[in-house]
């Protein structure tokens, strides 16, 4: 059995706290530990509570205490639980974003942001099967924004969101494990770079987190269709350049892009590469697939009818190669 | 302010130059801090009982005639710093805003005089103050409020935003209540780091009720974290008083709801606020956890600005949200003169040596004026830099 997604954070963060003596942990309720194949990682056990803390049911003390500790040089991580996202907005967005310009340099916030993030679940409802706030995030100045698709990318970015100087905001969606076996030894995956899961001529479909899952679907069944589309997982929203200069290299080549988002239709992400692409590669073609602007329902009969799934894509990307 | 009080118009630039004042010994006016004012209140964590002071004096008998005089000096430069401040935007040669301290430097002076240069302090939105008694440059504050390209932030910050990490500085900044979280968690990384440091956070009467109060105060008597909390309670909100939204005035009860020692203290009393921050620095040294201290004071000028203010008068008038009999009793109160008359009468300055140390620090404000209004303004394309570490973020213009 491959390494889950948890277990492979874990295992990033197991790594970074032991090579650096002050990197810190904050959290809720989610305790930091994890098994896999007969091995345990406890990280309040390994490293002791005050570097493994659980706090009260206080997002602005997780994400703030973190600001604060990041802001004297002690990194941390600050997890928050899916249905919190926004709760630490404020702060990250006019102190952990802003304070590095507003001091000219001077302050630095070496801290993660570990959002928990929701997928589309049936039977959650409302605020708990939420999506696409990573958006919100990245659209704030001064933050990085990354959200691995696969527990090989998560370990990588998580081991490069620690490493960095600047607040990094590292959403974790539920996602089936795939992809790369994750090594046990430390590595990073650069943030910032996109990654081509798979290569073809007649169309760039881009998606993240669980629309990968619903494109990789897509991208075997448009093959069949004889339709060869070329997959982007941008891993990184923010900042957005040379993912930009991924997707317009790849559009440059088909002409046609196509977006899947679980975030809502307006402001999701996906819009904002939509954009940049389209100042980029003029007279190309372009759809973005999205949840609907509704908050999502629970019973599962409504949200699978407004969720995004492989059939939505292949449909969209026929259209736009045929029609 | 009682109704019958009858307050005589104060003299201008008054108190500090005010002649002949009457000395008071030390003996006398250490044992008399408790009394003074509101007094020094100790309400223990898990009964709101209030209890006289623990000794009060022992701290401030402490202090040196050096500590002493380098106390009065720091608020002379807080006090005459701002008061260019003002005089420079009355003059229409300012760019900037600014959000004056003045009235409230026996806090700032108080607080910081019982810290150590590598302790912290996480300063709010009016913290000229606190950066002056914590050791901030005048030179490169005024060349930051003016937004000039070598200020402390170079040019980016400004009055509300000033840092310097170098001495412990964690900012000040313009989201009240922020200070109050960001110092506890600097103080969490203390005792990650295992040093002895303390944390400072200041906040106003108006920075306990947001969430982020709360999350710093659970947190740091719930860790035992060495933060302190002064809460400099100058009795009004932006234009709203704080009684008419607030149903307690002593504001550091609050603290008890956490399980935090709380102390209430005369906050234009330098040595009582001292006292009272020392007890509490010492405390959170030894690991003996957070203490919330309030100090009662007063706002001499408008929330920020320069309203209802003039060249060569204390304090802005004719505002329509407080009265000017309010505003003349605190001024009759002014922490600097009052300490004045304490140095003078214990021996520590002589009326001369006091009229000299206010020319010498006019002349360092002058100084720092002139280094400001000489220094160059930024570079445009800078505002793309600083974003992150490292780079610049593009224009996006072409």
């Amino acid at each position: 059995m491959p390494k889950s997604m948890r277990y492979a954070i874990l295992e990033a963060i197991q790594g970074e706290m032991r090579r650096d003596k002050w990197l810190t942990l904050l959290y809720e309720y989610q305790s930091p530990a994890a098994s896999w194949g007969g091995r345990r990682i406890d990280l309040e056990k390994e490293f002791g509570r005050w570097r493994a803390r659980f706090s009260a049911i206080d997002e602005n003390w997780i994400v703030g205490g973190a600001m604060g500790m990041s802001m004297i040089g002690v990194r941390a991580i600050a997890h928050i639980p899916s249905m919190t996202t926004l709760i630490p907005y404020e702060l990250m967005f006019n102190h952990a974003g802003k304070l590095r310009h507003m001091t000219g340099g001077q302050a630095a916030f070496p801290m993660v942001l570990w959002a928990d993030m929701q997928g589309r679940a049936p039977f959650q409802a409302g605020q708990h099967a939420d999506a696409g706030l990573e958006s919100s995030y990245a659209r704030l100045a001064g933050l990085k924004v990354v959200i691995p698709s696969n527990p090989y990318d998560a370990k990588g970015l998580m081991i490069s969101a620690i490493r960095q100087v600047d607040p990094v905001v590292f959403c974790q969606y539920p996602v089936p494990a795939s992809g790369p076996e994750v090594p046990d030894e430390p590595y990073s995956v650069p943030i910032g770079q996109a990654a081509i899961r798979s290569e073809g001529n007649d169309i760039t479909i881009v998606g993240y987190a669980p629309q990968t899952v619903e494109i990789a679907k897509a991208v075997e069944q448009l093959k069949q269709r004889r339709i060869s589309a070329e997959f982007i997982d941008p891993r990184t929203l923010a900042p957005l350049e040379q993912v930009t200069e991924t997707i317009v290299a790849s559009v440059k080549k088909t002409g046609r892009l196509l977006t899947s988002d679980d975030g809502s239709y307006s402001f999701c992400n996906c819009a904002e590469i939509i954009a940049r692409v389209a100042e980029a590669v003029p007279g190309a073609k372009f759809k973005r697939l999205a949840f609907p602007d509704a908050p999502p329902p629970g019973a599962p009969e409504m949200i699978n009818y407004m969720r995004v799934n492989a059939a939505d894509i292949i449909a969209a990307a026929e259209k736009m190669v045929r029609g | 302010m009682n109704k019958e009080d009858h307050i005589s118009e104060p003299k201008t630039e008054l108190c500090l130059k005010e002649k002949g004042s009457q000395a008071v010994s030390r003996r006398t006016f250490i044992q008399s801090l408790g009394a003074i004012g509101v007094g020094s209140a100790f309400f223990s964590a898990g009964a709101v009982k209030q209890v006289k002071a623990q000794p009060v004096s022992t701290n401030a008998e402490g202090l040196s005639n050096e500590q002493l005089i380098d106390m009065y000096t720091d608020m002379l430069k807080i006090r005459l710093w701002e008061t260019k401040i003002k005089d420079l935007a009355l003059k229409g040669s300012f760019r900037g805003v600014a959000h004056l301290y003045v009235g409230e430097e026996a806090i700032a002076v108080g607080v910081c005089s019982a810290l150590r240069k590598d302790d912290y302090i996480a300063s709010t939105h009016r913290g000229h103050g606190h950066l002056i008694a914590k050791g901030g440059d005048m030179n490169l504050m005024l060349a930051e409020i003016t937004h000039k390209a070598t200020g402390y932030c170079k040019g980016y910050g400004g009055s509300l935003h000033i840092t310097d990490m170098n001495l412990g500085i964690l900012g000040m900044n313009g989201i009240v209540g922020a200070s109050h979280l960001m110092g506890a968690g600097a103080a969490y990384g203390v005792k990650v780091k295992g040093t002895d440091q303390v944390v400072v956070s200041f906040g106003g009467d108006g920075s306990i009720q947001g969430s982020f109060f709360t999350s710093a105060a659970n947190s740091a008597a719930t860790y035992g974290l060495p933060w302190i909390s002064v809460i400099e309670n100058n009795q009004y909100q932006i234009w709203v008083r704080c009684s008419d939204v607030y149903a307690i005035r002593d504001l550091a009860r609050r603290a008890d709801g956490y399980g935090i020692e709380s102390r209430v203290v005369d906050g234009n009393d330098v040595l009582a606020v001292y006292d009272v921050a020392k007890y509490a620095v010492e405390k959170a040294r030894d690991g003996g956890g957070p203490t919330v201290i309030e100090c009662k004071t007063y706002r001499w000028y408008d929330h920020y600005g320069f309203r209802g203010a003039q060249i060569g008068r204390d304090g802005a008038f004719g505002l329509g949200y407080r009265s000017d009999r309010e505003l003349r009793a605190w001024i009759t109160k002014d922490p600097i003169p009052r300490f004045r008359r304490f140095l003078v009468g214990e021996k520590v300055l002589t009326e001369a040596r006091a009229n000299e140390m206010l020319q010498e620090v006019n002349q360092t404000v002058e100084k720092a004026a002139a280094f400001a209004e000489a220094q160059p303004v930024p570079e445009p394309k800078d505002g793309l830099l600083n974003v992150f570490a490292q780079g610049s973020v593009p224009l996006h213009k072409t």
